[in-house]
């Protein structure tokens, strides 16, 4: 009787646990703004900011508070504030004190040069290709030196944001 | 069709063709003429606060003997403070070459020095503070210029010469939509520039040889590509294109190098109005610009002492007279060259309680927002158009004391209209002073 009423119960149930058609799961994922790795900078650095960074990345000291008078007056004193920013890193670039890595540092681990100097003065590690490219660039252009590079990306836009 | 509506319909469209090529998309009614009166225009905004007691009207006698014809010997209390200058450059007085507006009106607003710039190159009376670091908010005349003249001209021929900072590097651009620094002008605060502080900072800067600059090219056009985000136009001030940014680069090296004190060979040395005016007669000469707006204010001593004052105003009138006799001599613009020459505002008829060495009263400038407030006397400035014979009318007056002509929003527009781009703006804008260019009654 029991065996009749277990078969019974299992007639009654089987249809539940039948065979069913395989779900289909499909992974994605969310929407991501890809950027490069600079592209995270939407701010200009002040005027007091940009001189007194360029002169800390420079010179490995703070500037003094007349020397940033100095620049400040003369920054304000012409309207083509590119043309200004390029004779103030000139001007840097003449002074005894700057830090300029020698050449051997440039074309010796020239990777670890780009890295550096990166950091330095973009607060980041050069990507792969940017580390392919400039690597390539330095190579064939023996004159490229510390001086050249300091100078290009100090210049750059991505200098200007933080 | 009928004969009569045929010819009704057909006189109507040929009317409709007539007119419909001078209503433009801007919404301006007419195309522009481009007929220009003189390709170049310097305007010199004079000196500082300036009352007419003192200029167009010889109270202490004449203390602008190369601007004025007029022979009154200055008062003999003050005249031994006044400094030996040198003799006239011209040969003439500056008014017998042009037309004097001897009571002009800076109708509205609160007479200080930023507000009396800004309206003079707005061409519009401002309420802002008088002392506020921010570009205008409607477009100056150098946006005008360089978006509305055809064809449209680069920012080396457009400058904005300044004798000080403060507030006055705001000047070459306004934050007026559609306009602003794309179309700003070269701004230059020369004594500051060429100074000890410019000195130290940006004179001898290093060279970089022309292998050294292909290298340069590689590595920043590579950066600025990945990088993707401009500094352009507003944020890094105004643009010049690489080609101009070379000749300003050399242009300031080359005043480093030549700038020589007391060029003018003045008794005590080149006040900061001739320093200015100097330097702004070297841009001149190098670039040619076709606009060219120039300050002077060292008469704003007049706050503390009026015998500085009247020796200042003599400084700056001998400054200007220097400055139109290098126009003339600066091939391309000798004989092309429009000079407008005006106060920013004027000076109080009433004295303060500051008293001089020589016994005078020294002056404030007190008009305010309220057209009853201080001094309204700070409101009556003169203005001097001087040009070519046959262009401007040589040797006219127009008003005198208490029948004020012309007022200040008009000095935008006569530029605009001298170089022939005023049909250009939309009338929007400027359409109180377009109404009533009594400025213009200085030309043929």
């Amino acid at each position: 009787m029991n065996c009749i009423k277990n078969i019974l119960i299992l007639l009654i149930f089987s249809p539940l646990f039948s065979c069913q058609k395989e779900k289909t799961f499909l992974y994605e994922v969310d929407p991501v703004n890809v950027n490069s790795n600079g592209g995270i900078k939407n701010n200009v650095k002040s005027t007091t900011e940009f001189i007194s960074i360029a002169y800390a990345d420079l010179k490995g000291s703070n500037i003094s508070s007349s020397e940033l008078q100095n620049l400040s007056t003369v920054y304000t004193a012409f309207g083509d504030k590119k043309l200004i920013e390029d004779r103030i890193i000139r001007k840097f670039l003449t002074d005894p004190n700057t830090l300029l890595p020698a050449t051997i540092s440039v074309n010796g681990d020239t990777i670890l040069f780009l890295v550096n100097t990166y950091k330095k003065f973009f607060n980041r590690e050069p990507n792969e290709f940017e580390r392919y490219y400039l690597k390539e660039l330095i190579k064939t252009n023996t004159g490229i030196d510390s001086r050249i590079i300091y100078y290009s990306m100090m210049t750059s836009d991505e200098y200007r944001y933080y | 069709m009928r004969r009569r509506t045929f010819l009704k319909q057909a006189g109507l469209a040929a009317a409709g063709a007539f007119v419909a090529p001078y209503i433009l998309p801007s919404g301006r009614l007419f195309a522009a003429t481009g007929a220009r009166k003189a390709n170049h225009v310097v305007f010199c905004m004079f000196a500082g606060g300036v009352r007419n007691i003192d200029s167009v009207q010889h109270h202490d006698g004449n203390l602008l003997t190369n601007i004025l014809n007029n022979n009154t010997a200055i008062s003999p209390d003050i005249a031994p403070a006044m400094t030996v200058l040198p003799s006239n450059p011209l040969g003439y007085t500056l008014d017998s070459r042009g037309s004097l507006f001897k009571e002009f009106k800076y109708q509205k607003g609160p007479t200080g020095h930023f507000n009396g710039h800004t309206v003079a190159l707005t061409g519009q009376y401002s309420n802002t503070d008088l002392v506020i670091k921010e570009n205008p908010k409607v477009p100056t005349i150098f946006e005008y210029y360089r978006k509305h003249n055809s064809p449209q001209n680069a920012a080396t021929n457009c400058w904005w010469v300044a004798n000080t900072l403060g507030p006055f590097p705001a000047l070459n651009y306004s934050s007026a939509a559609g306009y602003g620094a794309a179309y700003g002008a070269n701004f230059i605060a020369p004594t500051s520039l060429f100074s000890s502080a410019g000195q130290q900072t940006i004179q001898n800067v290093y060279n970089f040889s022309n292998n050294d600059q292909q290298a340069i090219n590689k590595l920043k056009g590579f950066t600025n590509q990945v990088f993707n985000h401009p500094y352009i136009n507003g944020e890094a001030g105004i643009g010049n294109t690489e080609s101009d940014k070379a000749k300003l680069d050399q242009f300031i090296n080359n005043m480093f190098a030549n700038t020589v004190p007391n060029s003018w060979g003045i008794n005590g040395g080149m006040n900061n109005d001739m320093l200015n005016i100097s330097f702004a007669e070297e841009i001149l000469k190098e670039f040619k610009p076709e606009l060219l707006v120039v300050n002077m204010q060292d008469v704003d001593v007049a706050h503390f002492n009026f015998t500085n004052y009247a020796n200042n105003l003599r400084k700056a009138d001998y400054a200007v007279a220097h400055l139109w006799n290098t126009i003339q001599s600066i091939p391309g613009m000798a004989n092309d060259t429009i000079l407008i020459i005006a106060p920013e505002h004027g000076r109080n008829l009433n004295g303060n309680n500051s008293i001089d060495a020589y016994g005078r009263a020294a002056l404030d400038h007190t008009a305010n927002v309220d057209l009853t407030q201080g001094d309204q006397t700070a409101r009556d400035i003169f203005c001097l158009i001087v040009g070519p014979p046959g262009v401007v009318k040589q040797g006219f007056n127009f008003g005198a004391i208490g029948s004020p002509v012309g007022e200040s929003i008009e000095i935008v527009p006569a530029i605009a209209n001298i170089l022939g781009f005023d049909n250009n703006i939309p009338g929007s804008i400027l359409t109180p002073a377009i109404n009533n260019q009594l400025l213009l009654n200085a030309f043929y």
